[in-house]
C-alpha cells in the first residue's frame, strides 16, 4: 500500500524573494538569474492556460528541468492534458540547428488502452515498397512532452516499453535504438478510483516517476476564472503567447546542474532519513537509491526557484513527501505517511541544522 | 522507530520507579529492617517498570480498573497473610533460626505491600488524569509521617537520622534538611515527568540550585527558631516590642497542647543543687501593679527591684539586698535560650547575670550565666516572720497590697482562715499556706476555661468553678493574699519538675513548663513563692521529658571546646559533610562563572573573529540572544522554518538566517569540503556585526523589560543554542 502526499499542501515556491536585498549581496551569479527567467517564464506560459493550479505547475516544471517524469493522479476533465499540451506548446523548437530533431514534435498524447502495442507507443519499423526497406516511423513517444493519459489502463508489456523509453531515453526496435529527445518529459496519468480492469504500475516502476501528485479540485475563486477566461485561452493571441525556445531549457538545465550547490550535509540528511525509512518498521520497503539520485536535481531547480544558489534544509521538506510519496511502501495497518516521514526527517534535518554551526 | 520510542520512555520511567522506591524506601526505614526497606524499594521498582512497559499490552490491556485494583488488594493481603504466617509458624524458625525467619517475613511483607501498592497506583495514573496526583500525594506523605516527628527544633527527631548523624559528628540539621530537599526534587520531578522529560535536566538544576541555596542560607544564618506558645507572655516575641505589657494575660481557648513539647531553653547546672519543693523555679518578671482591673508588670521605679527588665551586653548585678544569706545556697547555671526571650530568668532568686559566648549560634539564640541564691528554707524557718519589708515607704507597701475592689476576696479569706489553728492564726506564712490549701483541695486545673473576657478573670475563677490554670490560680492566690493584708504578686517564669533532670547536669525547659505563681514577701526573707497545685486536673500535662534532646543540647551549650572536641574526634572517621559542601559551593559557583563566560565569550566573539568565521559565529550569537529570550529551534526544524517562525518579530533574522545558509551550504562551504583554501571576498560579505545589532534592536522592540533583563540574567541561555 503506497500512499502519497498531496498537493494540498502550500505552495511549493512560497517566497522566493524572502531575501533582504539591501543586506545581501546578489544571490546568484547572472546565469542562474538567466536560468531563473526561463524557468520563470516557463510556468508563467503555463499558468496562463491553466488555472488554480500553480502548485501543480511549479512541480512539473521542477521535474522537467531535473529531467525527471511526473505521475498525475487525479480525476477526469481536471485539466491534465491542458496543462501538458500548454506545456509542450510553451517549448519552441524554431532556430534550432539539431539535425535529428526532425521526427520530435512538442507534443504527444497517447491514450492507453488494454488493446495498445508497444509499437503503438514507440512507433515501428514500416516496409517502403519504393525504397525496398523497412524504415522507421516514429511513434508518439518522439515528442517534448507526451501526456500518457490513464496509464494503468494498458498492459504491462506496453507499460514496460514505455517506462524503458522514460528511463533510458531511448527505444530499441528491431535491435536498432532510437534516441529520444533530451527534453524528453512525461506525464502520465491514473485515476486512483476507476480501478476495474487496470494493471496497476508497480512500486519498482513507480520508482522511475520523480513526482506522484495528487491532485485535488481547484477553489472555487479558480473555477469561476476558468469558466470565465475559457474562450481567450482557447485562441490566444499570438503576440501574448509566452514561448521558450528548447535550447533555453536545455541550457537553464545545464547551468542549475553546475551552479546550484548541494553541500555534503544536504546528502549526509538525504542519506540518513533513507536509513531511518528503511529501518523504521513501519515501513515495509523503503525507497530506492535511484530516488535520491533523481531527487538531487529536483532539490537544484527548487533551490533556484527559490532565489538561492544553494540547496537547503527547506528544499528538502518541501520536496521529500512528493518524492517518497509512492516510493515508500507502508506495512499494513499503518496509514500515515506523513506522519512516518516526520519521524524519520526528524534526527537527520536536526543534525543538517546543526552541521551549519560547525 | 519503535525501539527509539521505548528507548525515550526508559528514562522517565525508571525515573518515575526510582522516585516512587525512594519514598518507599523512606517510609519503610522506620518500620522496618534493612533487608525489609531493600525489599520495598525493589518491590515498587519491579511493579514500576512492569505497569509501564505492559499497562498497553494484552493482559494488562484488557483489564478493567477496577479489576486491577481488586487483583493489587488480594495479593497484598495474600502476602501479609503469608508473612504472618512465615513469622509466626514455629517450623521456619526452628529450622532457620529466629532472626532468618523474622527477616524473611519482613522482606515478604514489604515486598509485596510496596509492589501492590504501587501496581494500584500505577495502574490509576496511567488510567486515569487524577491518578498522578494520587502518586504525588503519595510520595509526599511518605516523606511527611517519615520526618513529623521532627518538628518545632527537634533536631534530633527522628530518631534513626538523629541517631545517625550525632553518633558521626554530624550536625541532624543538614541531614534533616537534604531529607527535605530530596523530597521537593522528587515531587518536581514526579511533577514535571509527565511533560516534557527533555527540559528535566534544566529544570532539576535550578531546583538543585534552589534547594543548595536554602542549605547555604541555613549555614549562615541558622535554622528557624521553633514556635512558641505564648500564654504567658513569656517570650519577647509574645510580648512585642514594650506596649503589649498591659496585654491580657487570660488568653483561655486559645492554649493548644500540640506544641507543648517544643524546648525553649536549656539549662546547664554549674552546682550541685536539688530543690526542695519538687520543682525548680525560674522567675523571669512578675505582675505587681494593680492598674484598676489587674496586676501588670510594675511601671513604678519602687516596685520589683529584684528583677531586671532587659539583657544587658555585660553582667549586670541585682541591686537589692538579699536577705537571708545563711539560708540560700550559691547556685551557677548556665542557660541557652532556644527561642528569643526580651528578659532573662534564673532559676529562684537570681542575683547576677552575665553574657557567655554562644558556643553554637546555630542552636542558640543567647547564653548567659545566672548566679543564684536558691532558697533552702525550711518550714519552721518562715514560720513566724512578719509580712513586707519594714524598710519599705508606706506606698511601696501599699502597691503590693491593693486589689480589685470586690469585698468577696476579703470575705472568701476570712472565711478559709476561720479554720485556721489558734495558734498560727496570725502568721503571715501560715495564712498563706491556708489559702494555697484551699486553692488546691477546690481548685481544677483545666486549659479551657470561659473566665478570660470577664472583667475580673480571677474572680470569675474564684467565686465561679474554680476551674482554670495557673494565671487564674496565682491571680486569684496574690489577690486573696492581699485582701488579707500580705504584700504579694504574681511570679512569671518556668516551673520544672526536678525528675526531669534525669541525673545529668542540664535541664529541658519545653513551653510547657511555663508557669506563673503567686509569692509573698517575708520579712527577712524575701519573696517566698506559695505555689497552689489542684489536685483534680482536666488535662494531662505531662510530656515526653526528651532526655536525649536534653543531654545533647546541655552536650551543646557546655563548653565551646568540648563539642567541638567531639566533633573533631568524630570527624576523621566521619563523613566530611562540610568539605563536600564547601567544595559543592565551590564547584557551584565556579559553574555558574564559567557559564557567564562562554555566555559573554559567544556574544562578543563575532566581534574580534576572522572574517572568514564571521558567519558562523555572527549566527550563533544571534541565536544565543534569540536563545535567552525564549526563542529557539525546535528539534528537527529547520533554520529556515525557525526564521520564518520568527519573522513576524524580527525580519531581519529571515536575512541572517539566509546569509549564514549561503555560507555555510553555498558554494563556500563546498569547497571547503574538498580542501580548497577558500578566500572571503569581504566586498561580497554582508555586514554580520550591523546585522546582528539590527536584529537586537528589533527583539527589543518586541520583549518587555523584564524578558530582556531575565535573558541577560539567564546564565546557560547558550545551552539550547544548536
Amino acid at each position: 500500500m503506497t500512499l502519497e502526499a498531496t498537493s494540498e499542501d502550500s505552495p511549493v515556491v512560497d517566497n522566493p524573494s524572502q531575501t533582504d536585498s539591501s543586506a545581501a549581496p546578489a544571490a546568484q551569479s547572472a546565469a542562474l538569474q538567466r536560468a531563473l527567467s526561463v524557468l520563470l517564464r516557463l510556468s508563467e506560459a503555463v499558468k496562463r492556460q491553466v488555472l488554480g493550479r500553480d502548485d501543480v505547475i511549479e512541480l512539473v516544471i521542477i521535474a522537467l528541468v531535473a529531467d525527471g517524469h511526473v505521475l498525475l493522479e487525479d480525476f477526469p476533465g481536471s485539466g491534465k492534458t491542458t496543462l501538458a499540451k500548454a506545456l509542450g506548446e510553451a517549448i519552441v523548437t524554431a532556430n534550432e540547428v539539431d539535425g535529428s530533431l526532425g521526427a520530435i514534435v512538442p507534443f504527444r498524447r497517447i491514450q492507453f488502452t488494454p488493446d495498445l502495442l508497444p509499437s503503438d507507443v514507440t512507433g515501428g519499423s514500416v516496409f517502403d515498397a519504393n525504397a525496398n526497406h523497412f524504415h522507421f516511423r516514429h511513434g508518439p513517444i518522439f515528442a517534448h512532452v507526451v501526456l500518457a493519459d490513464e496509464i494503468n489502463r494498458t498492459s504491462p508489456k506496453v507499460q514496460s516499453a514505455m517506462l524503458e523509453a522514460m528511463g533510458e531515453k531511448q527505444v530499441t526496435v528491431d535491435n536498432a535504438t532510437y534516441h529520444l529527445d533530451r527534453l524528453f518529459f512525461v506525464i502520465a496519468t491514473q485515476n486512483p478510483l476507476d480501478l476495474v480492469g487496470t494493471y496497476p504500475l508497480p512500486t519498482p516502476q513507480l520508482d522511475r516517476f520523480l513526482f506522484k501528485i495528487t491532485m485535488q479540485h481547484i477553489e472555487r475563486e479558480a473555477e469561476l476564472d476558468v469558466l470565465d477566461s475559457y474562450k481567450s485561452r482557447r485562441d490566444p493571441v499570438a503576440s501574448e503567447k509566452l514561448q521558450v525556445a528548447r535550447s533555453e531549457v536545455l541550457k537553464a538545465r545545464e547551468t542549475i546542474d553546475q551552479e546550484v550547490v548541494i553541500s555534503g550535509a544536504i546528502k549526509t540528511a538525504l542519506v540518513d532519513i533513507s536509513r531511518n525509512l528503511r529501518a523504521d518498521e513501519r515501513v515495509l520497503q523503503g525507497n530506492s537509491t535511484r530516488s535520491m539520485v533523481l531527487m538531487l536535481p529536483a532539490l537544484q531547480v527548487l533551490a533556484t526557484l527559490r532565489g538561492r544558489s544553494f540547496v537547503s534544509a527547506e528544499d528538502i521538506e518541501t520536496l521529500l513527501p512528493r518524492v517518497l510519496g509512492h516510493r515508500v511502501e507502508l506495512a499494513p495497518g499503518v496509514a500515515d505517511l506523513g506522519r512516518v516521514l516526520k519521524d524519520c526527517m526528524r534526527e537527520p534535518m536536526e543534525q543538517l541544522a546543526r552541521a551549519t554551526l560547525r | 522507530m519503535s525501539e527509539d520510542k521505548t528507548q525515550k520512555q526508559l528514562l522517565p520511567t525508571s525515573l518515575r520507579a526510582l522516585i516512587i522506591a525512594s519514598s518507599y524506601w523512606v517510609l519503610s526505614i522506620s518500620l522496618t529492617t534493612q533487608n525489609g526497606s531493600i525489599a520495598a524499594f525493589v518491590g515498587c521498582v519491579l511493579s514500576c517498570l512492569l505497569v509501564d512497559a505492559y499497562i498497553d499490552r494484552p493482559p494488562l490491556r484488557n483489564l478493567r480498573l477496577g479489576i486491577i485494583a481488586i487483583l493489587a488488594i488480594v495479593v497484598l493481603a495474600v502476602g501479609v497473610a503469608l508473612s504472618a504466617a512465615l513469622t509466626s509458624n514455629i517450623t521456619l524458625a526452628s529450622m532457620m533460626g529466629p532472626m532468618i525467619a523474622y527477616e524473611t517475613g519482613e522482606v515478604l511483607q514489604w515486598l509485596i505491600f510496596s509492589a501492590s501498592l504501587t501496581l494500584l497506583l500505577r495502574a490509576i495514573a496511567q488510567r486515569t488524569e487524577f491518578g498522578r496526583v494520587l502518586e504525588i500525594l503519595f510520595v509526599a506523605t511518605a516523606f511527611v509521617i517519615t520526618l513529623s516527628a521532627h518538628r518545632q527544633g527537634m533536631i534530633h527527631r527522628p530518631f534513626f537520622i538523629g541517631d545517625f548523624a550525632l553518633t558521626r559528628g554530624i550536625d541532624p540539621s543538614s541531614i534533616l534538611m537534604a531529607f527535605g530537599c530530596v523530597a521537593v526534587l522528587s515531587l518536581a520531578a514526579l511533577l514535571m515527568i509527565e511533560h516534557n522529560h527533555r527540559r528535566l535536566p534544566y529544570h532539576f538544576a535550578v531546583l538543585g540550585v534552589l534547594c543548595f541555596s536554602l542549605l547555604v542560607y541555613v549555614q549562615f544564618f541558622g535554622m528557624p527558631t521553633p514556635r512558641m506558645t505564648d500564654d504567658l507572655g513569656l517570650t519577647g516575641a509574645a510580648r512585642g516590642a514594650g506596649g503589649a505589657q498591659d496585654e491580657n494575660p487570660f488568653r483561655d481557648g486559645e492554649n493548644d497542647t500540640s506544641d507543648m513539647q517544643a524546648p525553649v531553653a536549656v539549662v546547664l547546672f554549674r552546682d550541685d543543687y536539688e530543690p526542695k519543693g519538687g520543682a525548680y523555679y525560674f522567675r523571669e518578671s512578675a505582675y505587681s501593679e494593680f492598674n484598676g482591673t489587674m496586676l501588670v508588670v510594675p511601671h513604678r521605679e519602687d516596685m520589683d527591684e529584684d528583677l531586671i527588665e532587659f539583657f544587658t551586653p555585660t553582667r549586670v548585678e541585682i541591686n537589692e539586698p538579699l536577705d537571708a544569706p545563711e539560708l540560700r545556697t550559691s547556685v551557677r547555671t548556665t542557660i541557652g535560650l532556644l527561642a528569643p526571650h526580651r528578659t532573662p530568668f534564673g532559676l529562684d532568686t537570681p542575683v547576677a547575670f552575665a553574657n557567655t559566648p554562644n558556643p553554637n549560634n546555630l542552636r542558640f539564640k543567647q547564653t548567659y550565666d545566672a548566679y543564684s541564691m536558691v532558697p533552702q528554707y525550711e518550714f519552721s524557718d518562715l514560720i513566724g516572720r512578719d509580712s513586707g519589708d519594714p524598710d519599705w515607704t508606706p506606698a511601696q507597701r501599699q502597691a503590693y497590697l491593693e486589689l480589685p475592689a470586690d469585698p468577696r476576696y476579703k470575705a472568701l479569706a476570712e472565711e478559709i482562715l476561720a479554720t485556721l489553728r489558734p495558734e498560727f492564726a496570725d502568721d503571715p506564712y501560715a495564712k498563706a499556706l491556708a489559702i494555697k490549701d484551699y486553692l488546691d483541695r477546690n481548685g481544677i486545673y483545666s486549659l479551657k476555661n470561659e473566665h478570660a473576657y470577664a472583667d475580673d478573670p480571677a474572680a470569675s475563677f474564684l467565686f465561679g468553678d474554680l476551674t482554670g490554670y495557673c494565671m487564674h490560680f496565682s491571680f486569684a492566690g496574690a489577690y486573696l493574699y492581699r485582701a488579707i493584708g500580705l504584700p504579694a504578686r504574681v511570679g512569671i517564669g518556668y516551673s520544672v519538675p526536678a525528675s526531669n533532670r534525669a541525673g545529668g547536669s542540664s535541664l529541658l525547659i519545653q513551653a510547657i513548663n511555663g508557669h506563673a505563681w503567686p509569692e509573698i514577701y517575708l520579712d527577712g526573707i524575701g519573696w517566698v513563692i506559695v505555689d497552689p497545685a489542684p489536685s483534680r486536673t482536666l488535662v494531662d500535662m505531662s510530656v515526653d521529658p526528651q532526655n536525649s534532646l536534653q543531654q545533647l543540647l546541655g552536650d551543646m551549650l557546655r563548653d565551646e571546646s568540648s563539642f567541638d572536641d567531639f566533633v573533631a574526634s568524630q570527624q576523621s572517621g566521619a563523613f566530611p559533610i562540610a568539605a563536600i559542601l564547601r567544595a559543592v559551593a565551590t564547584l557551584a559557583l565556579a559553574l555558574l562563572l564559567l557559564a557567564y563566560a562562554v555566555k559573554i565569550y559567544r556574544l562578543r566573539a563575532p566581534y574580534y573573529a576572522q572574517p572568514a568565521q564571521r558567519y558562523r559565529l555572527s549566527y550563533r550569537a544571534t541565536l544565543d540572544n534569540l536563545s535567552a529570550h525564549g526563542l529557539r529551534r525546535r528539534y528537527g526544524e529547520s533554520r529556515e522554518g525557525f526564521a520564518q517562525r520568527l519573522s513576524a518579530m524580527t525580519p531581519s533574522f529571515s536575512t541572517m538566517t539566509y546569509s549564514h545558509l549561503r555560507r555555510a551550504l553555498g558554494a563556500q562551504a563546498a569547497d571547503r569540503q574538498e580542501g580548497q583554501i577558500v578566500s572571503v571576498d569581504m566586498a561580497q560579505d554582508i555586514d554580520w556585526l550591523a546585522l546582528d545589532r539590527r536584529i537586537k534592536q528589533e527583539i527589543r522592540q518586541h520583549e518587555p523589560l523584564w524578558r530582556r533583563a531575565l535573558a541577560v540574567l539567564n546564565p546557560v541561555s547558550w545551552i539550547h543554542t544548536h
